[in-house]
């Protein structure tokens, strides 16, 4: 399938810092891509490159099948919704005066305000100024301008940033729904794994300016399985008949530490622990952080 | 393209603060200006020119470059704020035409404010000055060439508030613009600034025509200061990054 974004070698260069450093990124049509990076890696530069609002020093964007010039920026923004460095919009206007504005620069149908209102759940005030709104609802009416002409492709920068835990689920239910419910592809960017781990199928990793990963969800989460926690009655018990099997485990606060094991030795373990007579109460596993996934990331690569 | 940012424009202007400033300023120039005509009648013989003078001295020299660096300042302040550059520049419009409404707008507002500056010129004649008679038909040429004369100093101070993120050094700057035009205007080379042709064009301060003989180089100059500062803003508006 086509890909809806393309990037070759995409630069950019501030001064003697890379801000985006040969970046090359796949999104396939009809998904949700998380564009996972720690704060400053450079997804909102790369973002802004996607949109032409910063130039590249080098490399080439390709949006919906075709590279993006100065001649055909337009045609392909008309094809776009963004929000960057949300939120964005007046706050003396109402959030239906807001949307008019954005309506009106895109050259839409008034009526298609109505329609987004409902998406993002904002139709009740409408009449409200912006001023007004809370940090929530002002990231809702950004993706509301975004969505405003049916989009096939929305570029959407840390829409969860500022947010409460209700925002943030609210805001994952409402992106999580968006390809099916409107056709369109979503790339949104996160510093946090754990929210994108709940809402995309494909990822893609950066960090200081440089993809350490691209693919599936399910393959990084090979790379994020982290340690398990065993919590036994009686330990001593436990750790001869692990022993047994050749699993290393450790005691450590009253429980016993595992290794990353593949589902079925796991389960074995746990078989030959409750067998034991250890008296099994408790196995939880470990997810790494983002900052360990990219430790494991980054020495992978050094040893390929 | 431009008549859907135009639009838009519009629509920002809604409930907007400016429209107290758009009242203030042209009140109290005519204030000052009547104030100053019934002061001093010994001097000021020429009747409904004189009074002119009064209402347009101030108005060109101070007010109106206030004026349009405090409109230009606010448009583009609405920008400034929050993350809106990245909102206007990613929509599928010519960042021109995004220029070219503001000062379309901006333009529209001057031509209200100048029709009010001359609403409140003939009420202050009739009312307090007690003049014969109605005013010269001439004195409303002056105020269309003030705003031929008056766009050029649109288009710097919405190049100047595009750049400067500050709402105040701008209008501080339309300030110093308006002063350093008069001194350019008083030497005779005021088809050479921008604040100055709006001055000559309203034709502030002086009784007789500042213009006669002229209207081919004043025309001629503010068409060429326009496309400048219009061919400025294109080249920063599509060569620079944004910065949000």
């Amino acid at each position: 399938m086509q890909p809806v974004i393309e990037t070759q070698e995409l630069c950019k260069v501030y001064g003697q810092r890379r801000a985006v450093d040969g970046v090359e990124l796949h999104v396939p049509e009809g998904c949700v891509y998380g564009f996972i990076g720690p704060n400053g890696a450079g997804k909102s530069t790369t973002m802004k490159m996607l949109l032409g609002l910063v130039h590249p020093t080098a490399g080439r964007v390709c949006l919906l099948g075709q590279p993006m010039t100065e001649r055909n920026r337009l045609a392909l923004l008309r094809q776009t919704g963004s929000l960057i460095e949300s939120p964005s919009g007046y706050p003396h206007l109402t959030g239906e005066e807001n949307l008019q504005v954005v309506a009106d620069l895109k050259g839409v149908p008034r009526k298609d305000i109505d329609r987004v209102l409902e998406i993002v759940d904002l139709a009740g005030d409408r009449r409200r100024k912006v001023g007004q709104y809370s940090l929530g609802m002002r990231q809702r009416l950004g993706i509301a301008m975004a969505l405003l002409g049916s989009p096939r492709l929305l570029i959407l920068d840390e829409p969860t940033n500022g947010l409460d835990p209700a925002g943030i689920q609210e805001m994952r239910d409402l992106l999580v729904h968006m390809p099916e419910r409107t056709g369109a592809t979503v790339f949104v960017s996160s510093h946090l794994l754990g929210e994108m781990e709940q809402m995309a199928e494909q990822v893609g990793i950066i960090d200081h300016g440089k993809m350490l990963f691209e693919g599936p969800l399910q393959a990084l989460q090979r790379h994020s399985r982290g340690n398990y926690r065993l919590r036994v009655l009686q330990p001593q018990k436990a750790v001869p008949a692990l022993q047994a099997r050749g699993v290393p485990a450790r005691l450590e606060k009253g429980a016993l530490t595992l290794p990353p094991l593949p589902d079925a030795a796991l389960a074995a373990a746990v078989q030959a622990v409750a067998d034991a007579g250890a008296g099994v109460v408790e196995l939880t596993a470990h997810t790494k952080s983002l900052e360990e996934i990219f430790l494991s990331l980054t020495q992978t690569r050094e040893v390929k | 393209m431009f008549l859907r940012c135009f639009r838009a424009e519009n629509r920002k202007l809604h409930a907007s603060p400016i429209w107290i400033l758009f009242f203030l300023l042209p009140v109290i120039s005519a204030v000052y200006g009547t104030f100053n005509y019934l002061q001093n009648l010994g001097i000021l013989q020429d009747q409904w020119y004189s009074l002119w003078t009064q209402h347009t001295l101030f108005y060109a020299l101070f007010f109106y470059p206030v004026l349009v660096g405090v409109y230009a300042a606010y448009l583009w302040r609405l920008e400034h704020r929050g993350h809106n550059w990245n909102l206007i520049l990613a929509a599928p419009v010519r960042p021109l035409a995004l220029f070219l409404a503001k000062y379309v707008v901006v333009l529209k507002l001057v031509l209200l404010t100048q029709l009010l500056v001359f609403g409140l010129y003939v009420l202050c004649g009739k009312a307090f000055a007690h003049l014969p008679g109605w005013p010269p038909v001439q004195t409303l040429l002056f105020l269309l060439r003030g705003l031929v004369g008056g766009q050029c100093v649109i288009a710097l101070q919405l190049l100047l508030s595009m750049l400067i993120r500050s709402f105040a050094v701008p209008v501080f700057l339309g300030l110093a613009g308006g002063v350093a035009g008069m001194l350019c205007a008083s030497k005779g080379i005021g088809l050479a600034f921008p604040y100055a042709l709006m001055q000559v064009g309203m034709n502030a301060n002086k009784s007789e025509d500042l213009l006669a003989g002229q209207y081919g180089g004043f025309l001629l100059a503010s068409a060429l200061w326009l496309a400048l500062f219009l061919a400025l803003a294109h080249l920063l508006l599509t060569r620079r990054d944004v910065r949000a």
